[in-house]
Formats: C-alpha cells, structure tokens, sequence
C-alpha cells in the first residue's frame, strides 16, 4: 500500500516532468534546436532502439558494466567480511578503505588511461575501482551490525559455526550488504560511462559524448532518456530486494 | 472573582478517519482551583493527551471550551500556562541556562535579565551547580528538572505536566515526586499532572480525576484527604489503599469494557 | 600512537617506497608512471600555469558551491517540514540520484558551450542531490515532540523551524554539503578533463595526450589535495555540530 504510493508519486513526478517539457518546447519558450520536444525525442529513442550499431554499444557499455559488477561484488564482499571477522585486519585496513570512498575516483581516470591503455579493460578495471570501496566498507559494517547476542544465543543452541555463517550472519547481515551493492552499482556505471565518455571507440558513453559534440541533440536527448530509465530501473529493482531482504528486521 | 484558574466546559475533541469519526474525549467538564495540584489517571488511549494539547491551546475543541483566567484558550498561552513532558526536550546544543533561558528569548527578552531569571529557576530545582552542562551531560532525572525550571521561566501561573516522570527509574520517580511537591509549595503554582501511575497521582495530588476510554470522559472524581506534607509512610496507610484499589478497578473495567 | 595507525603508516611509506623503487628500475614506462622527480620538474617548468588553472578551477567551484548550498539546503528544508510529500519527495530526489550526472555533461556543453558556465552547471547538479537529500532526511527525521514542545512555549512556527528544527537537522545538512562540495569539485575538474580551454582538469587531460606524464600526476596530485582539504575542513564543521548529538547517544 505505501509502496504503491511512493511509486505513484514517482512515476507522476516523471510525467509531469514529461508534460512541462513538451509544453516548454510545443509553446517556443525555449529554441526547439536546444530542446526538442519530449515525443520528438520518444520517436528518436524508438528510431535508436532498432539501430544494430546502437544496440552494440548499448551491448559493449552493459557488458563493462556487468563483467566489472561481477568482479567487484564478490571481491568487495569477501573483502569486506573479512576486515569485519579478523578484528586486527579491519583495524588497519578498515580506515583506509574509508578513506578512499571518500576519495573521487574519477579523478584518477587519467592513471587508469596511461597504465593499461584505453580499452575494455581500462573500463572494466575503472568500473572496479569505483564500485568496489563502497560494497568493501558496507560489508565490514554489515558484519559489525550483527548483535553479538545472535551469534550467542545460536551458540547455546549448539549452532556449528558453520550453521552460524549461514543461518545467523548472513541472513542479519544481507540488507546492509544489498544497499553496499546498489551503490557499488550506481558507482561502477558513473565509473564506466564517465572513462567512455573521456575517450573510447564504442559505448554509450562515447555516442552520448560525440552527439552533444555534434549538436545533435535530439539523439542525446533520446541516449540521456535511455541510459536515465535504465539507472533509475537498476537503482529501483535493487533496492526492492534490499527491503526484502530487511523484511522482518528491526530497524 | 472566582479562584478557579483552569475551568474545563463541555469539552468535546472529534477526529475524523477513513474509518469514520472517533471521538477522543466527550463533553469533558472540571475545574481546578488556584493552587491545586488535580492528576489525572486512565487507560490508554482515553485522550490524556488530547487533553493536554486542548489545554495548552495546540488543539481546537470540536465543542466545548476551555478557559484560563476566565479566558478561552486557542492557541498556548506561553504566559499563563508552562508545559512539560515525558520527553524532557532539551536542546542539545544549549547549556541548561540557555535551555531554561529559551522561552524568553522567543519573545525577545533582555539577555542578561533572562540569565539570572534561568540561574534562580536551575538553583530551585537544585541543579545550581549545573548552569552550564549540556543535556548530554545530565542524568535523565536532571533533565527533567531542568524542563521543570524552562517550564515556570516566564511566571505562569498553571504547570501542566504530561506523564513527566514516566520514562525515568521508580527510585528517581519517587525523589522527582518530592522535588515537584516542593517547588509547588514554594511557587503557589497551580499543576495538572497526567499520570500512569496510581500510587504517584495519589501521593501527590489533592484531586484524581479518572477517566474512561472510547470515548474518553472522566468517570469519577477521587478526592485525596490526606494532609500536607505528604509522607511516605502514608503510601502503607488504609485510606491510601482504599483509593488505589478504586481508580485500580475503575480503569480496570473501562479497558475490560 | 596506536599500533593500527602505525601500520598503516608503515604501509603508506611502503608504498611511497615502491613507487621510488618501480620507477627507478624502469619496473613501468615512464611515459605510465613518472618517478618522484618527474612531478617536481613538472613544477618547475609549468609552475605558474598550474598556479592559474587551479586559480580558473577554484573559481568555478566556488560559483558552484555558491549555488549549490543554498539551492539544496533551501529545498530540502522545504520538502522536508511538509511532512504530506516529504516522503514521495525523498524517494523522487533518491531514484533521481541514481542516474549519472556525467550523462547530463555533453546536454551542458551544447547548451552553454565548453566554457566555464558548462562546468559550473555541471557542479551545481551533482552536488545538489546529496544536500538536498540529506537536508531533507535530517529536517524529517527532528522528532515532532521538540515542535510541540516549541508550539506550547509560545514560539512562532517559522521560530520553531529556525531555532529548533533546522538547528536539530544540522549535522544531517552539513554532512550532506561535505558529500555535496565533494561531488561538486570533482564534477568540475572531470568536466575540464572531458572538454574545456582552462583549468587543473584541461591540464591534466592535455598533458596526457602529450605523454608528460610528470604534468598529469603532479595536475592529478593538485586536484586531489584540494578535495582532500575541503573534505577536511567539512568533517571539522561535521564533528563540530555533531558532537552534542554523539555524546546524547552514548547516553
């Protein structure tokens, strides 16, 4: 019932937001040649949509963003888990990879393009790097946020550590690690897009980059609508799993 | 001139949900005379707090009135009436000076005048020595002394206190109990204290008004003929006894109801 | 000193180490990693110029921030005492977030050109998702008995809203303008790096089409610095603000 609410009010907040820029563009108020109107730019991305060479880049962009995801997350996972369990470890490490979220990736794009070239696996390695700190330092919170008392109670019950890990960690830990990895997420597609853009030869990144170059901007618009729903889809269904997964835990 | 200074009239509050109107307190009348320290005790949910807000102006009656001073109340009247509540809602980045200084700086006060003003309130609730911790720093007891010494800051003449003692430990309950009394006798204040405690409304009170649930009204008055002080050995007394088991019966049968 | 911190000192140093050492024995390219010397001469032959691109850089940063601040800090106040949209606003502003500004650069170029305007669009809109996120989550989040509180003690709404809810919400606004200012800064220097005619990130970005690597790093090792300063001056404000609120919690 909330749920359905705030969808609804999303999804009219993007409608309306649809509605103004057709008005904005159907009245002149602004140069149609800087804003095309919203169904121009619908009829663009539908014309896109059956391009072969759009769909391959569309494809190159998704597969960066997938092999760097599927690096990134169980790498950060297990790391993180252990800078959580190994006490020592996370006392040493632990603020270091604090300290590097809070360091801007982007900026060190450039090494990134001078150590391995510029290709896929710049892009994929990028995308690592961004997506990577974050699911690192959620997890070692996630890890920590498991009640002593759980783990005791198991304990008492004759819980093998085993059934421990299993049963009582990763069930309590699971929604902390979920949001850990939608933000990994979230970062590894600016991480991809953005080394696209700077300089690549295929990706969406590179085409939204050369049509905003080329004044074309009915295609970019059309690219931005795109690449914006499929964030926004990926942002929405991962944090739908991560409150199933907080389903029935307090707080 | 009457001496009442709260008088309470027909006092009806209705909200209106999706389910239908729910009538939160019906026709609602009691007085309270200069002075008189009047608990009110009664299940949850019986519209203790709907009262309070009615009282304090935050709240329009559907019908009904109340008057303060023979004046009707519709929005607080910081002047008349001083407010306290379970949550001591100190805030935190203020000294206890500043936080029991704080009424008067919304309604511009001199500074310095207001200072003394606090530093004299915080002396009378014993917590001189403390002017200048911050709520982090205070107990919780203290932190409800320091929300009693911001509640008579600007000089009303009526205390309304909404379960104030509730969230802090029986001993500590017990000792607050004794403060208020004091600090009553010294003021001449008139309180109107919300109450789940029995034995607590009892032992402080001259007056207990019970009310009943669904909708809420009071059922019955219980006058409290024991003499001032109030002393501890009185708790153990027949009479003491006798009126706990009444309002214990008489809430018992509105939330069996 | 601990003994965490001083292995984590003992690491950095290492690290500095193996950089001396990579580099000496030509572990790496060069053109891929400069030595330690590579950024100094760097200095000495392009000093000055450094000096004014930083000077373009921190200028359109603070334009930024000047907009920015108020812009996030203004509407996430609003949205966040209308307690009937507070909530479908948050999830508004949270999918919206979601999407990478980055996508958004090119439109800002064909819209206001490469000059500093673009950039300066560009930090505005990154920075302004986090603090008026945080902002509105902190407003929201003020427990309702302090308003009631305020109400009773005769205090005006707007008064109670000034003195007791935006003061209640500080720590939650000014962690939100540390992540915010952050965002802003990078944006800046990466839109430079993407395309532009002046500062730190056109340095950085023109030097490595040129191979002087010693320029890229030590422009790298500029833009950082900066980051880190403000980041720094930010948690000082955070921890300032907050501290009262930490030690209630212990309580």
């Amino acid at each position: 019932m909330r749920l359905s609410v705030l969808l609804g009010a999303q999804a009219g907040f993007f409608v309306l937001l649809a509605i103004v820029w057709e008005s904005i563009s159907r009245l002149e108020l602004v140069d149609p040649r800087l804003l095309p109107s919203f169904l121009t730019v619908l009829g663009v991305l539908g014309d896109l949509l059956t391009q072969r060479d759009f769909l391959m880049d569309l494809g190159i962009t998704g597969l960066e963003v997938g092999v760097a995801f599927i690096i990134a997350a169980p790498l950060g996972v297990s790391i993180g888990f252990l800078l959580g369990e190994k006490l020592f470890l996370g006392q040493i490490l632990s603020p270091m990879f604090h300290f590097m979220l809070s360091v801007p990736q982007s900026i060190f794009l450039p090494i990134f393009m001078l150590l391995l070239g510029i290709g896929f696996l710049e892009k994929v390695v990028f995308g690592v790097t961004h997506a990577i700190f974050v699911i690192i330092v959620t997890t070692t919170a996630a890890v920590r946020s498991v009640p002593r008392d759980y783990v005791t109670v198991a304990r008492t019950f004759g819980a093998t550590p085993r059934q421990i890990y299993l049963r009582v960690y990763l069930p309590a830990m699971l929604p902390v690690v979920m949001t850990g990895l939608r933000l990994g997420m979230i970062f590894n597609i600016i991480g991809v897009l953005l080394a696209e853009m700077d300089a690549s030869r295929a990706g969406i990144g590179r085409r939204l980059f050369s049509w905003g170059e080329g004044f074309q901007l009915d295609l970019l618009l059309a690219g931005i609508l795109l690449v914006s729903a499929l964030t926004i889809i990926i942002n929405e269904v991962m944090r739908y799993c991560e409150h199933r997964a907080a389903r029935g835990h307090v707080a | 001139m009457s001496s009442e200074v709260i008088r309470v009239e027909n006092l009806s509050k209705m909200y209106s949900t999706r389910e239908g109107d729910f009538h939160a307190l019906d026709k609602l009348s009691f007085a309270i005379e200069e002075g008189g320290f009047v608990s009110i005790v009664g299940p949850s949910g019986c519209g203790k707090s709907t009262l309070l807000q009615l009282l304090t102006g935050l709240l329009e009656p559907t019908s009904g009135q109340v008057l303060i001073d023979g004046i009707e109340v519709r929005k607080p009247l910081p002047e008349k009436t001083g407010v306290m509540f379970q949550d001591a809602t100190l805030l935190p980045w203020l000294t206890a000076e500043e936080n029991v200084a704080f009424p008067l700086s919304l309604c511009g006060k001199d500074k310095k005048e207001s200072q003394l003003r606090a530093r004299d309130l915080l002396k009378l609730v014993g917590l001189g020595d403390f002017i200048n911790h911050r709520p982090a720093e205070l107990s919780g007891g203290m932190r409800q002394r320091v929300a009693i010494a911001r509640g008579l800051v600007r000089d009303p003449r009526i205390l309304l206190m909404d379960e104030p003692f509730a969230a802090l430990d029986e001993q500590t309950r017990f000792k607050m109990g004794e403060e208020l009394l004091w600090i009553w006798q010294e003021t001449r204040k008139t309180i109107l204290f919300i109450t789940h405690g029995l034995t607590e409304a009892i032992y402080l009170s001259d007056t207990v008004l019970v009310m009943g649930t669904k909708p809420g009204r009071i059922i019955e008055v219980i006058p409290v003929d024991l003499p001032r002080p109030r002393t501890f050995e009185m708790i153990g007394s027949e009479f003491f006894g006798k009126a706990r088991n009444r309002i214990w019966t008489l809430i018992q049968e509105e939330t069996e109801a | 000193m601990s003994k965490p911190s001083l292995i984590r000192y003992a690491i950095l140093l290492a690290l500095i180490a193996l950089w001396f050492l990579v580099t000496a024995m030509e572990w790496v390219k060069p053109i891929q990693l400069p030595p330690p010397a590579g950024l100094w001469a760097a200095w000495q032959a392009d000093g000055s110029r450094f000096l004014d691109a930083f000077a373009l850089t921190a200028a359109e940063i603070a334009v930024a921030i000047l907009i920015a601040w108020p812009l996030g800090i203004g509407i996430g106040a609003v949205f966040g005492s209308l307690r009937a949209v507070s909530e479908a606003a948050s999830a508004i502003l949270g999918s919206l977030f979601a999407v990478p500004a980055i996508i958004l650069y090119p439109l800002f170029i064909a819209w206001v050109g490469m000059g500093p305007e673009s950039k300066v669009l560009f930090g505005v809109i990154a920075g302004f998702f986090p603090i008026a996120l945080n902002t509105l989550s902190g407003v929201r989040q003020v427990d309702q008995s302090y308003v009631t509180m305020g109400r009773a003690m005769g205090a005006s709404r707007l008064q109670v809203f000034y003195r007791v809810v935006l003061r209640l919400a500080l720590p939650s606004v000014i962690s939100g303008l540390r992540i915010g200012t952050a965002l802003i800064m990078i944006s800046v220097v990466v839109s430079e790096m993407l395309a532009s005619f002046g500062g730190l990130g056109y340095m950085i970005a023109y030097h490595r089409t040129m191979f002087d690597t010693g320029h890229v790093y030590l422009g790298i090792l500029m833009a950082l610095l900066t980051v880190l300063t403000v980041n720094w001056l930010l948690s000082m404000l955070e921890s300032h603000f907050s501290k009262w609120q930490e030690r209630g919690a212990e309580l």
